[in-house]
């Protein structure tokens, strides 16, 4: 082991001759900790001593990525440094793996054997099958700190994902020394993209022999600490992203210096797999016979779709990139995201209407796609349906969701579409302020004892019924009950009554939900006085405290706008004694305006607006948007003060 | 149903045999197979209204049969399902577990399934292909197969059908009639021969629809390679044996199982889901020679003292006995040394957070890597101790996510944990954890406080594990109004008991920086000018919080000034938000919540309106809250103290519960009216 990492740095040249020679004399300390600069130990609860990526391209079908890391646990949160976790499947092999652990001053405490690593079925959760395991080696002490060396080889025959170099990738973790070395033919040269990249650290290019050797190493990067309301992680570190030129994956070849090959191989893959048989086509043709619109064909193969097929989700080896043919989704009715769209495509053009499967980076707040360096950054597959007047675009693995509706999961980003000419990247739709709408009226009634009685009726549209809709469809309706307390976020209350109303006619889709609230006192009473928060339930928290001088950028994610008008009818003979000022604020983050009026008949109306938009800005107008949600949380909490004359 | 009925009931297989009175043949309530069109009208099954989907019938059948060598459970199951909505989907994909250890295993055979469709009146059938059958491994021990039926919609039936025939004659197939959609028919049905005497323990609160026994003529054939000991009723012909003797039949169904859901405050969901366990009892193929299985507490507690993986784990010396000896020397006072010597091995292993029986390694090895389980830890806690001189005992615990002991029922798969208990001059014994380095001496991590624990000791007993610490939170803050209207002041914040626990985990999980950061986000509109923790490594004492803050100028009226003080300390979240409660609430610990506010006046200011003195009471005094507020001479006293007197609420409590803590909340909300007098 010894002899392998001293083999191992000796080859990695210049900051490595100290380590190197320390495992030759073997009693000398291995990375003592009183050797880490103090800078990478502030904020930090691991530092990164050492770590060396070696990737070795054997073939346009094979690589190998070796991984030597070691690091310093300083503390409880940086226990996962204590402990290789390494996945592997069909098409990705644990050659070795090895590891030892150091005490604080260097000296060895033991190495790695066979009763310290476990092996698991690394389950995603939701998935009916998939051939993903794990590895993981404990090296973890019960003393901090510690130092956990390892070193292990994967062999890869998956050469589409090169993997992506980000030693930083957890906030809190410091890195002393980092390299990458992607050792590969003349044939098959390198293609790479460096973001974020310190001085001094773009790549070294020299051969070994025939092959071509690429370098890039780190030095002293302190520990960072992800700020609220910041973009991921992955868009701050410094990364060096790795792609091959031509690659294959199980007998399937393909080339990677477009958009337009990537998608290539896509198609290929999905070319022989959108048969249906006669009985299927035959019910298509069905069933848009007599509608000439396009779009409305398309809207009944989809509703078709969503009745008929089931999300279930089967990944080995090529499969995760190749569906199940469009036949076998139409005889056994489930599929993944592949497949649902493969086959929803198939219907589709028994319906005579075109459409493509596009690649897409699911989830909200994923880091965007990279535009100029192609490869392979995705993990879901929707359809791209072409329209004379607009694009619509299905989400084929949802039996609830509206035709042409994309939402926080999928919107607003760059797809790769599948087409018979190569891929073409394109954006999907994003969705503006007023397509996330929450329009709220409500009628509060409070008693002597300041007990109120509320009727609610709220309306959100697009992002905003994201959430709302799944509770819809996805839970019984005691769990409904249950999140509609935990949406309503008040000390007490009773839902007396709830319904809730999903509308796909409109652009975008709604749902309205009516709230019948008990409010035991909502207006809390101090002798003679009545003091009551007229803004009910749309409170806006205070932002998070800020860490320090703020350095990244300010990310808004949804743009939205809520307005709401709230009616009190209060006991007979209150009077205002207090009445909250009006509020307007216009800033670059958004606009808010808040009213509370006492009206001729007694009964105090409150009306709010809140519109934010979407975007990114500097990290300098941080403290300008920190004031702008501190003023609205403010004016959110404001009180109404109302006295009964005395008697 | 009756709320206080036990959650699990034991029932002793002699009972049973004894009330055998009798019971009909039925017929099976399902068959595989056999489905028509009057099934999928959802307006027949009272359960199913607003459920995803509804199990219409669940059949089970265990029986005992001799095989190669020994005997065999064979385990037949027939499951129907009527899917109702988009959300009941999921209920068409099944998994089936197989446990295997050495040459033992759980097979599973004869797997078939199908959905039936009702496509305008006719039925549709389409059968699982064996092909998308996955098999997976799990681990060690556990295997999985998982399949999912094909061509489900809104309204289709699914059913599947299979065996398991399973080499552990020691447990019977479990059963479940609760899950979490509604079950309108669930039945198990099993057959014991008398030479294999079964324990039942039956969780949940449900009432049995039926629930019948009788006594059956029984035979069964069995291969044996080499003669067997066990005598009389065994005829030979060849290598294959015929074997007659009388056997239990069992009967139990419940109808209109409504879905489980979890709640908050609850230990694992087995100790209310409604089911039923077995463990071997008893075996005896000759009346006369009956060789008991899970005989007394007393064997157990020997058999134990004598495992490699227990008693015996701890028999020599370890790397800690000369330390702890030096312990014996350096601390008179028991209960301070025990203090010692749970800190000695809290640093010389962490716990791996696998709740554990027994060790899985060798002791040195555990020092080695400096991990273990809690048997591991805390068996060396005792050995650790002992060499200090202090006698001790271990002490089996079932944790609070293994679910409640019967401490009539002498099993040992009752428990999962282990903890250490040293005798006092006076008073009940300490009982020692060392798994949790936030944890004082003597007390018991949150998941152990679960009902009693049996002592393993040659006077062998039971000890409640009920804590005697509270989750305490005693606040105390000091604050002076300026002319200006402004609050300066501090906190005084002591966490104690089960509180001290609980937030010197957080402390340990967030780091200090971020445990304080944190406060900041919790007091919104204060402006912390200084946050310090003390004693937070005096693991006996409370952790005490103490901050200096100021308060932003407050709302006023025209000559009014609106304080709601005990706000600003106050969790403004109510734990019981829904309004209704199915199983009782059981916290583990008693509660306390006290808050004492002095605001100094200055001049310039009268009080004009206070809010109100209350107090409030739960019956038998079981929960109190109480508010006071008082003006002496310049100085505003506010007091306000919330206790939960018990540890385990029952649901019909739950309405008073929620509405203690609902008045309490509102009360923090009261403002205090002050006037300017200039």
């Amino acid at each position: 082991m010894n002899y392998f990492s001293s083999l191992l740095r000796g080859a990695l040249g210049a900051g490595l001759l100290l380590g190197a020679a320390g495992a030759r004399a073997g009693a000398d300390p291995h990375w003592p900790v009183a050797a880490i600069p103090a800078a990478l130990r502030e904020n930090a609860h691991a530092v990164i001593r050492q770590q060396d990526d070696i990737i070795t391209v054997k073939g346009a079908g094979r690589l190998v990525h070796t991984i030597h890391l070691v690091a310093t646990v300083l503390d409880e949160q940086g226990e996962r440094y204590g402990a290789a976790v390494v996945g592997y499947d069909k098409l990705h092999q644990i050659s070795y793996l090895r590891g030892s652990v150091y005490d604080a001053d260097g000296r060895l405490i033991r190495s790695l054997r066979a009763a310290d690593t476990k092996d698991y079925s690394a389950h995603d959760g939701f998935s009916l099958f998939t051939d993903n395991r794990v590895r993981v080696s404990d090296l973890r002490q019960a003393r901090y700190p510690y130092t956990a060396e390892f070193e292990y080889e994967l062999v890869s025959t998956n050469t589409l994902a090169f993997p992506a170099w980000s030693p930083q990738e957890d906030e809190h973790v410091s890195v002393e020394h980092a390299t990458l070395r992607v050792v590969t033919p003349p044939e098959l040269p390198l293609r790479y993209r460096e973001e974020r990249l310190p001085a001094g650290s773009a790549v070294a290019q020299s051969q070994q022999g025939a092959l071509r050797v690429y370098t890039w190493q780190f030095q002293l990067l302190p520990a960072v600490e992800r700020e609220p309301y910041s973009p991921p992680l992955a868009e701050l570190v410094p990364t060096v992203y790795t792609a091959p030129t031509a690659f294959e994956v199980q007998g399937y070849p393909g080339a990677l210096t477009s958009w337009q090959q990537l998608g290539q191989w896509g198609f290929q893959l999905t070319q022989d797999r959108m048969t249906l048989t006669p009985e299927t086509e035959a019910r298509v043709k069905e069933l848009v016979k007599g509608v000439d619109d396009p779009r409305a064909r398309a809207r009944k193969v989809y509703e078709l779709l969503q009745s008929s097929t089931r999300y279930v989700s089967v990944q080995l080896g090529i499969g995760g990139y190749q569906p199940f043919p469009a036949s076998t989704v139409a005889s056994t009715g489930y599929g993944d995201c592949k497949a649902l769209s493969n086959y929803c495509l198939a219907l589709l053009k028994a319906a005579g209407v075109e459409s493509y499967a596009a690649w897409i980076s699911a989830g909200r707040q994923k880091a965007a796609v990279r535009t100029s360096f192609p490869n392979d950054q995705f993990n879901h597959v929707i359809l791209c349906v072409p329209l004379q007047a607009d694009t619509v675009w299905l989400e084929c693995t949802s039996q609830t969701e509206a035709f042409g509706y994309l939402g926080s999961f999928t919107g607003n980003r760059h797809a790769l579409l599948l087409t018979p000419q190569g891929g073409k990247l394109v954006r999907t739709p994003a969705n503006a302020a007023l397509d996330n709408r929450q329009y709220r009226r409500a009628e509060v009634q409070i008693d002597e004892q300041g007990h109120g009685r509320a009727t609610v009726r709220t309306t959100s549209t697009g992002e905003q019924q994201d959430e709302l809709a799944q509770i819809m469809h996805q839970l019984p309706a005691d769990e409904q009950r249950k999140q509609a307390y935990q949406r309503l976020a008040l000390p007490a209350v009773t839902i007396e009554q709830s319904s809730w109303q999903q509308n796909h006619r409109g652009a975008q889709p709604v749902v309205t939900e009516r709230l019948t609230l008990a409010l035991p006192s909502y207006a809390s009473r101090t002798g003679r006085r009545l003091f009551l928060t007229p803004n009910l339930l749309n409170r806006l928290p205070p932002p998070a405290p800020r860490v320090g001088a703020r350095q990244a950028p300010l990310q808004l994610a949804t743009p939205f706008v809520d307005a709401d008008t709230i009616r009190f009818r209060v006991p007979a003979g209150y009077k205002p004694e207090a009445v909250p000022a009006p509020v307007q604020l216009r800033t670059a983050f958004g606009s808010y305006e808040a009213q509370t009026q006492v009206l001729p008949d007694g009964t105090v109306q409150y009306t709010r607006r809140l519109q934010m938009p979407a975007g990114r800005f500097e990290a300098k107008e941080y403290e300008a948007y920190e004031d702008f949600r501190q003023r609205i949380s403010k004016a959110d909490r404001a009180q109404l003060v109302l006295v009964h004359p005395e008697s | 149903m009756s709320l206080f009925l036990p959650w699990r009931r034991a029932l002793p297989a002699a009972l049973l045999a004894l009330s055998a009175l009798g019971a009909r043949a039925q017929n099976e309530p399902v068959k595989y197979g056999k489905v028509d069109a009057k099934l999928f009208d959802p307006a027949q099954y009272p359960s199913a209204a607003g459920a995803p989907a509804v199990v219409l019938c669940d059949y089970g059948t265990s029986r005992i049969e001799g095989a190669d060598d020994g005997f065999r459970v064979v385990f037949d199951r027939v499951t129907r399902i009527l899917v109702l909505t988009k959300a009941g989907y999921e209920q068409a994909t099944v998994q089936i577990p197989l446990y295997h250890r050495e040459a033992d295993e759980e097979k599973l055979l004869n797997l078939r399934g199908a959905t039936y469709n009702l496509v305008g009146g006719k039925l549709q059938k389409q059968e699982l292909d064996p092909k998308s059958v996955f098999s997976e491994k799990l681990d060690q021990y556990h295997n999985r197969r998982k399949f999912t039926l094909p061509g489900v919609r809104e309204g289709s039936i699914v059913e599947y059908a299979y065996t398991i025939k399973s080499d552990f004659v020691f447990n019977l197939q479990d059963w479940q009639f609760q899950r979490d959609i509604p079950v309108e028919w669930s039945e198990y049905r099993a057959v014991m021969p008398s030479f294999y005497q079964y324990k039942q323990i039956q969780h949940g609160f449900l009432p049995y629809k039926a629930q019948e026994t009788d006594v059956v003529p029984y035979h069964t054939t069995y291969h044996a390679s080499s003669k067997d000991g066990y005598g009389t009723h065994l005829t030979e012909s060849g290598n294959t044996s015929t074997l007659t003797t009388k056997a239990l039949r069992c009967r139990w169904v419940m109808e209109h199982v409504p879905a489980f859901r979890e709640e908050p405050y609850m230990t694992t969901a087995r100790d209310y889901l409604a089911g039923i366990d077995f463990e071997l009892d008893l075996i005896q193929f000759d009346p006369a020679q009956p060789h008991p299985v899970t005989s007394t507490w007393e064997k157990i507690s020997a058999e134990l003292t004598k495992a490699e993986e227990f008693g015996a784990w701890i028999s020599g010396r370890t790397p800690l006995t000369a330390q702890a000896e030096a312990l014996a020397t350096t601390y008179r006072d028991p209960a301070t040394r025990a203090a010692a010597v749970q800190a000695l091995v809290q640093q010389a292993v962490r716990y791996n957070g696998q709740e554990r029986l027994y060790a899985t390694q060798p002791l040195r090895r555990v020092l080695e890597q400096q991990r273990g389980n809690a048997a591991e830890v805390n068996l060396l806690l005792v050995r650790t101790l002992r060499d200090a001189g202090l006698p001790c005992w271990p002490v089996l615990v079932s944790t609070r996510s293994h679910g409640q002991v019967f401490t009539e029922l002498p099993l040992l798969s009752q428990f999962n944990y282990v903890v250490a208990a040293v005798p006092l001059a006076e008073g009940p014994e300490l009982l020692l954890d060392a798994t949790e380095s936030a944890a004082a001496a003597g007390t018991l991590p949150g998941r152990c406080l679960n009902g009693q624990g049996r002592l393993v000791a040659p006077a062998g007993r039971w000890l409640p594990l009920t804590p005697r610490q509270k989750f305490t939170r005693v606040t105390t803050a000091r604050f002076s109004l300026d002319e200006q209207g402004q609050l300066q002041g501090n906190l005084h914040r002591e966490y104690a008991g089960y509180a001290g626990l609980a937030e010197r985990n957080q402390l340990a999980e967030l780091g200090e920086k971020a445990y304080l950061g944190a406060l900041q986000k919790q007091y919104t509109d204060c402006q912390l000018r200084r946050s310090a923790l003390n004693q937070v490594d005096s693991l006996s004492k409370p952790l005490v919080l103490d901050v200096d803050l100021t308060l932003p100028a407050l709302d006023a009226g025209p000559a009014q000034v609106y304080l709601p003080l005990l706000q600003f300390f106050t969790d403004r979240q109510n734990p019981f938000q829904p309004d209704t409660r199915i199983y009782p609430v059981d916290f583990g610990t008693q509660h306390e919540d006290v808050l004492s506010v002095a605001l100094t006046l200055p001049k310039g200011y009268a009080v004009e309106e206070l809010p109100k003195n209350l107090v409030l009471s739960l019956p038998n005094g079981d929960g109190r809250y109480s508010f006071e507020a008082v003006l002496r001479d310049n100085v505003l006293y506010l007091n306000s103290r919330l206790q939960l007197r018990k540890t385990q609420y029952q649901p019909s409590e739950y309405p008073g519960l929620r509405e203690l803590f609902t008045r309490a909340l509102a009360k923090h909300t009261e403002p205090l009216v002050l006037r300017r007098t200039r």
